[in-house]
């Protein structure tokens, strides 16, 4: 596996007089694309979007065209990648999960005095696992030096200021070409600074064999990790990580206040039907055979639909919000993911964009039933449609709803995303615009909405 | 115009006649109707409004008085059609063409059985009959289909004329020497067949296509020229033959479409009927939904078993709404099920009725979304208004501790819930394709009930619950 890696290093320098020539692979694409319009036709028609051959046909124009483009595709794709030295970054696999650092003996105290005022709790020296700089048990990878743009958005750092990577980050960044993973040196102390060169690259597959299956990460999640990440979105593992419901453990506090809250939703209901039957009573007089909205004379469709409601809806708003315990396991948020565009940090991620769940096709065929779905949505916070847009166009506020979550639906390896949406029609009275000019101006000038 | 085509060159020219004069300015819409005076009813339900009282004016108290005063008088009759169930349809007939139109006008009601939606199947004949002029929205769907057609038909014409053309070229610089490289060729090819290539170039857009039709027959009258000139064409002349064997066939596809304007069908026996008694064989057909809706919730349908003769008196009573409750839940399942078996809480009617109620009682006009794979489609105010925006998917959900508390129960709403993930993609991107919304609705379904007789009770234990999904595409969120 090594020997592989040494290739791909070594063959630039053999070749080293050829990147004078290509300036960049992409301009240098685009150039010979050109050239090939150039040929082809007095007018532009082949890179054009949108415009493409449907099917083969026997001219020697179209497999000219073809095998130009493909010509340009392979030599954009062979030009040598190379990995300076000055980027290079090395980390280290640590299969036992996260260890103190080893300087640690020499000045246990001053570490735990640092710890004490970064953290909130202070680290035991013997005990690794209850760490001090907040590492997630799962991280096994530590870099050391760590240097480059990933790491603003990726890793923890310890207390000598390694960075400890989580499996999928690992993952993602030895993929990607930004990583040196070494193995552990049998010595047991791999941070010398010394040994550095003695000890074994890991390999990619030896990667996916270490990390696939550690600390929750199965391939889907991977999937969609790597996904998203190389849109530029940054990711950060949710509380409902874990299937195995562990957490609920450490809040049991949580767990406790959850039945009087699950309480909540049938006593509100019950004071919402109440309150619905106290606002028509009317209506109850006929709804058992005849007409609902009785026969008599009607003053305004108004008051026809306003008898009419008589079948009960969910309102998110009242619904209380639910702890990630309570959700069903793959419906349940994994990833909380950050535009490119949002200003990120580490160490105080802000509220995230996106939430996302994610759901293997093979291990669960069937849409979620409307439990899992409603749970996983109460997980959420209330996210209600507002602003000055919204509040104009009533199809937006329906289409943006309360809460929102994302499911990244994998089917073995193809993730399609569908973004889930509590909207209440319920709460829009359509009806109520009526009579009137329908769309902007009207919704503007109703504001006081009756419920 | 009309007359069979024989030759070649035919078409061609005939074809040119409409196509450059007719096409470039489009021809202006025909003005619609006063759909906001038609429809300005959102129910089937008579509301009459009291004049407003202005405390400092007396004579307004003297009008609401007078209001007042004739409703005493003479009580406004709610109007209430009547329509029958038919068995083998599993569906509701409205026969009277009074009842008709009102239930279309008022709140979009049904569907005419041989329309597409509003019932014009009489329009369209006597139009066809040449009885009365006009368009009906069938047909000039039909005429917009039939011009895309033809488009598309051209369009591909058009590129196999250019990928003959451009072989021809090949083999031509073949023939003429190895030593010229191909792309000098090419070139100077495409000087010379300037037209045909600026066709071929255009070839993707239905507009240019349009333009590059006209041109193309142009083309072919100045090859005909050439051809009567000089024979040493002769090549090029078949060739061109050759490629233009889709156009009779797109020469039918005209004539199919028009025809229903030319009145061809000289039908000796009904052509001499009078415009006036001309027999309607058209009626509305309600879905049970919508049947039940008019004749439960608003009281304006009467239901009866079997059609009524106009002349007949009314001697059987109409269904009550409980039979047909429990009419219409038997007739959820194909075939229909015993009329002895009980009402059970997630009989498909029971929930699909859930939700049209549900929806029609916000004010939308719900109408079933078959057409687009989906359960409904929700309109707002009708659709001669706008388009939908939501597509609504019904799925049932057992969430009552009652269904889950024996295995037989579990697994039998296991299966009654479950959607496979394949499903739900082919749902959520034909709704992306025809530019709606996917609104998925979930039923609470309550455990059997004890009594059926307060059928508002008993829908009052249901519980709907709306989700919106739309596929959502990473790349384009990132900002």
């Amino acid at each position: 596996m090594a020997d592989v890696d040494e290739d791909v290093i070594k063959a630039p320098a053999n070749a080293s007089t050829e990147p004078d020539v290509d300036l960049s692979d992409e301009t240098q694409d685009f150039r010979f694309l050109n050239h090939l319009n150039f040929f082809a036709d007095a007018s532009p028609s082949i890179p054009r979007r949108g415009e493409k051959d449907f099917e083969p046909n026997p001219t020697e124009l179209q497999a000219d065209v073809l095998s130009a483009s493909r010509g340009a595709m392979h030599n954009a794709l062979s030009y040598p990648r190379l990995h300076n030295t000055k980027t290079r970054v090395i980390a280290f696999y640590a299969p036992d999960g996260y260890v103190p650092p080893v300087k640690a003996d020499r000045a246990t105290l001053k570490a735990g005095e640092e710890d004490g005022k970064s953290s909130e709790s202070t680290p035991k020296p013997e005990r690794p696992l209850p760490n001090s700089a907040r590492i997630s048990p799962d991280a096994c990878v530590y870099v050391p030096s760590p240097k480059g743009q990933f790491f603003k958005t990726m890793g923890q750092a310890d207390s000598s200021s390694r960075v400890w990577l989580l499996p999928e980050e690992a993952l993602y960044l030895i993929e990607r070409g930004s990583l040196d993973i070494r193995w552990p040196s049998p010595s047991g102390s791999p941070a010398g600074p010394g040994e550095e060169d003695l000890s074994i690259p890991m390999s990619l597959q030896a990667a996916y064999a270490c990390f696939m299956g550690r600390g929750g990460l199965t391939l889907e999640r991977y999937s969609v990790y790597t996904g998203l990440r190389r849109l530029g979105y940054a990711l950060l593992r949710a509380p409902g990580w874990f299937d195995d419901i562990e957490k609920p453990d450490a809040d049991a506090s949580n767990v406790i206040e959850t039945p009087p809250k699950l309480h909540g939703p049938g006593l509100a209901g019950i004071l919402g039907s109440i309150f619905n039957w106290i606002h028509d009573p009317r209506s109850t007089a006929s709804t058992a055979t005849g007409p609902i909205i009785g026969t008599g004379i009607h003053r305004h469709y108004m008051d026809v639909y306003r008898k009419l409601a008589i079948i009960p809806w969910y309102d998110p708003v009242t619904a209380p919000e639910r702890h990630p315990a309570d959700t069903t396991p793959p419906f349940r948020v994994v990833f909380h993911v950050f535009k490119p565009s949002t200003p990120f940090k580490k160490s105080a991620p802000p509220a995230p964009d996106f939430r996302v769940a994610v759901v293997s096709t093979r291990d669960q065929t069937t849409m979620p039933t409307m439990t899992q779905l409603g749970a996983l949505l109460e997980s959420t916070p209330l996210d209600p449609p507002r602003g000055e847009k919204m509040d104009r166009m009533m199809y937006m506020r329906l289409r943006h709803g309360y809460r929102n979550v994302v499911m990244a639906v994998v089917d073995q390896g193809v993730v399609s995303y569908l973004r889930v949406a509590d909207s209440a029609f319920g709460k829009e009275k359509l009806y109520e615009n009526k009579g009137g000019p329908q769309g902007p101006k009207w919704n503007r000038n109703q504001k006081p909405r009756k419920r | 115009m009309a007359t069979s085509v024989t030759s070649m060159d035919k078409p061609v020219a005939a074809k040119s006649g409409p196509a450059s004069d007719a096409r470039p300015p489009r021809a202006p819409r025909p003005p619609r109707p006063n759909f906001r005076q038609i429809h300005q009813f959102p129910l089937p339900v008579n509301v009459h409004h009291v004049p407003p009282v202005i405390p400092h004016n007396p004579l307004s108290l003297i009008s609401v008085a007078l209001s007042y005063l004739t409703f005493l008088i003479s009580p406004p009759r709610q109007e209430v059609y009547s329509a029958y169930f038919d068995k083998a349809t599993s569906s509701i007939h409205v026969t009277d063409e009074r009842s008709i139109k009102a239930l279309w006008q008022m709140g979009f009601f049904g569907k005419g059985s041989l329309s597409r939606s509003e019932p014009s199947w009489l329009a369209r004949e006597k139009k066809r009959r040449g009885l009365q002029d006009g368009k009906t929205s069938e047909e000039i769907t039909r005429l917009r289909r039939t011009e895309r057609r033809e488009l598309k038909l051209e369009r591909a014409r058009m590129e196999k004329l250019a990928i003959e053309e451009r072989l021809k070229a090949e083999a031509a610089a073949r023939e003429s020497g190895v030593s010229e490289s191909l792309d000098q060729d090419a070139q100077s090819t495409t000087d010379d067949m300037t037209n045909a290539t600026a066709a071929a170039t255009e070839k993707f857009s239905l507009k240019k296509a349009r333009e590059a039709r006209a041109l193309e027959a142009r083309q072919a009258r100045e090859l005909a020229a050439q051809n009567a000139a000089a024979g040493e064409q002769n090549q090029t002349e078949t060739s061109n033959g050759k490629s233009v064997r889709f156009s009779p066939f797109v020469q039918k596809k005209e004539f199919l479409s028009t025809s229903p304007s030319s009145p061809k069908l000289p039908d000796p026996v009904v052509d001499s009927l009078d415009p006036d008694d001309f027999p309607n064989e058209e009626h509305l057909q309600l879905s049970n939904e919508e049947a039940f809706f008019l004749a439960y919730s608003l009281g304006a349908l009467q239901i009866y078993d079997a059609p009524l003769n106009s002349g007949e008196v009314q001697a059987t009573s109409p269904t009550t709404t409980s039979a047909l409750l429990q009419q219409f839940c038997n007739h959820s399942f194909q075939p229909a099920r015993d009329s002895s078996a009980s009402l059970q809480p997630d009989d498909p009617f029971m929930i699909s009725y859930t939700v049209y109620h549900h929806f029609r009682s916000l004010g939308w006009v719900i109408r079933s979304g078959v057409k687009f794979g989906t359960d409904y489609l929700l309109y707002n105010r009708g659709p001669v208004f706008s388009h939908a925006e939501f597509a609504v998917i019904v799925i049932p959900s057992y969430s009552h501790p009652y269904w889950s508390e024996t295995e037989e129960r579990k697994n039998y709403t296991a299966e009654k819930q479950a959607r496979s993930w394949w499903w739900m993609h082919c749902v959520s991107r034909v709704q992306a394709q025809v530019l709606k919304s996917l609104v998925v609705c979930y039923v609470e379904v309550p455990p059997p009930a004890a009594s059926l007789d307060d059928i508002g009770a008993l829908f009052g234990q249901y519980k709907v619950r709306e989700f919106l999904i739309k596929r959502w595409i990473p790349n384009r969120t990132r900002d």
